[in-house]
């Protein structure tokens, strides 16, 4: 029997293929369409609940200026914190990958130690604890350390914050550096270069695209974490939130406003997140 | 081809033993001469990558000397010059995988100058007139701009030697280059080679494409369980080996 032969590229699409093809673009269309309506479901759902509820939308719109007052301190912390981390996490992650056993055990310690202890603690060592030390040491007579180690709110709380932060994300970029092939390191080799450019030029440039997704995800977390400076009486959004709703009794409206805030600040860094991804997958098959 | 001067490699009495059990390379000895093309062949296993991964040190040696191009290093030796007599060979052999191991996030174009930029600190123009010459050589001219995700095996490995090539080295070493490629990509990438043979570059090679070793190698080497079977021109090892265990290997693979 003579099979039927095709040019390639010729001859269209059979009309039992366009069948299916068409199947698929309704099925897709289909969920599309049930995604945006149970959606909005639930949006009129959120939206009932809260007038249900009675609340006092006036008195929202009235305080929302100045709670919004507090989204400064909020982003300072957050990203003064993330950039501290940022750094923390290359030096450590490099530590937890050297061989030098004095810079591994330092990089291990750290992650061990920051990771075993409550946030929450860390953030009190840096503003309560720390003059303490600052005192002893000014007992062995080094002189001005204590007023060097009383550090105010702000400060504290991002080297809190981003000492603790740089501990978790350590991990996530020492991953994502072992994460490339060991081929590229030796394609790097063959060429001649040292250790420092094959990290700096290779390895890393790499490493970074892996590491772009956890290292958001953390960042994103920052943004809701910087609400515990409000501790040390930092007027960032949700102390203020709770500040004036314990003021006026309506403690409801407030922190529902402020938890808006945030989600919509995460939702806004969730999109940069995207963007950037976009960007780094370029020459990535799997995207293009 | 052979000269009298002093060879471009030479390797003595080489032995490289993994994880203090696995004796792979038991004393290996090789000259190259100026311009010679040397095929290795054997069974896997047999050693013959690890020696070529010696000769520019992605393995260390655990004993013996390796000499490029007149720098010259004892394994074990320790002294503070090692790490710089390393980077001295590796800049003067250009080498090519089986994998390619092309930087992905570079276009082929920054692949080719990334080495002369960072390694030899020329300047981008003189780097980027150069690689487009290696890229009209190899014949990749309108794959320039392309990242490595977009090329085909066998054009991938076209960028991988025109990367090597880019650090003017005095000697390539080719690691099973085609061993990844898709039969019909092979051609390409040994017509490459043969181009690079002919135009006098010092050439080691582990392949199994036994017509490059026929047609282009002036020397043919077979390797089993680290040590040498045989040697010899490719027209005496494939038509009439002395030995027995070179008779059974090409019966195997050919």
């Amino acid at each position: 029997m003579k099979a039927k032969t095709m040019h390639p590229g010729a001859g269209g699409i059979p009309p039992e293929a366009q069948a299916v093809l068409n199947q698929i673009e309704t099925g897709k269309s289909k969920y599309k369409r049930n995604m945006a309506i149970a959606f909005a479901v639930l949006i009129v759902f959120m939206i009932t609940t809260l007038i249900v509820l009675g609340l006092d939308f006036k008195f929202m719109v009235k305080w929302l200026p100045f709670i919004l007052a507090g989204s400064g301190y909020t982003f300072l912390v957050a990203f003064l914190a993330i950039t501290l981390a940022c750094i923390l996490a290359v030096v450590g992650a490099l530590g937890r990958l050297s061989t030098n056993p004095i810079f591994n055990s330092i990089a291990t310690s750290y992650v061990s130690l920051i990771r075993g202890t409550p946030l929450l603690v860390q953030v009190y060592m840096w503003y309560l604890a720390l003059p303490q030390i600052g005192k002893a040491l000014e007992a062995y007579g080094i002189p001005g350390i204590q007023r060097l180690f009383t550090l105010p709110a702000v400060p504290a709380g991002i080297l809190a914050l981003g000492v603790c932060y740089g501990a978790y994300m350590t991990e996530t970029v020492r991953a994502g550096i072992q994460s490339i092939k060991i081929g590229q390191t030796e394609a790097a080799k063959a060429l001649g270069m040292t250790k420092t450019q094959t990290m700096k030029r290779i390895i890393f440039p790499q490493a970074l695209r892996v590491i772009i997704p956890p290292v958001s995800n953390e960042f994103i977390a920052m943004i809701k974490d910087s609400s515990l400076v409000s501790l040390m009486g930092v007027w960032e959004l949700s102390y203020r939130a709770i500040k004036v709703g314990r003021r006026h009794f309506q403690s409801l409206e407030m922190l529902i406003m402020v938890a808006f805030i945030y989600w919509i600040m995460c939702m806004v860094l969730q999109f940069v997140q995207e963007k950037i991804e976009k960007h780094m997958a370029r020459g990535d098959r799997r995207t293009s | 081809m052979m000269t009298n001067s002093s060879p471009m490699v030479k390797i003595t009495n080489v032995h490289k033993v993994f994880a203090g059990k696995l004796h792979v390379l038991c004393g290996i000895d090789l000259e190259v001469q100026k311009g010679e093309t040397v095929v290795i062949l054997g069974a896997s296993g047999s050693g013959k990558s690890t020696l070529l991964r010696c000769i520019n040190f992605l393995e260390e040696p655990t004993a013996g000397t390796i000499e490029v191009d007149g720098t010259a290093i004892n394994a074990g030796e320790d002294d503070k010059l090692r790490e710089n007599h390393i980077l001295e060979i590796r800049k003067k052999t250009g080498m090519c995988f089986q994998s390619f191991n092309l930087f992905p996030h570079m276009t082929a174009l920054e692949n080719i100058i990334e080495g002369p930029i960072t390694v030899l600190g020329q300047k981008k123009k003189q780097a980027v007139l150069y690689a487009e010459e290696l890229l009209d050589w190899v014949g990749l001219t309108e794959k320039r701009d392309e990242h490595p995700s977009r090329l085909s095996g066998g054009q991938q490995q076209r960028v991988a030697i025109a990367r090597s090539l880019a650090m003017k080295p005095k000697v390539m070493l080719f690691d099973e280059p085609t061993s990844a490629l898709d039969p019909e990509l092979v051609g390409e990438v040994v017509e490459v080679m043969e181009r690079l043979a002919k135009e006098g570059m010092t050439i080691i090679a582990v392949t199994h494409e036994l017509h490059f070793a026929r047609d282009v190698a002036d020397r043919v080497l077979i390797m089993d369980e680290g040590v040498w079977v045989e040697e010899g021109t490719p027209e005496k090892i494939f038509n009439n080996p002395d030995k027995e265990r070179t008779r059974q290997f090409l019966a195997h693979i050919l």
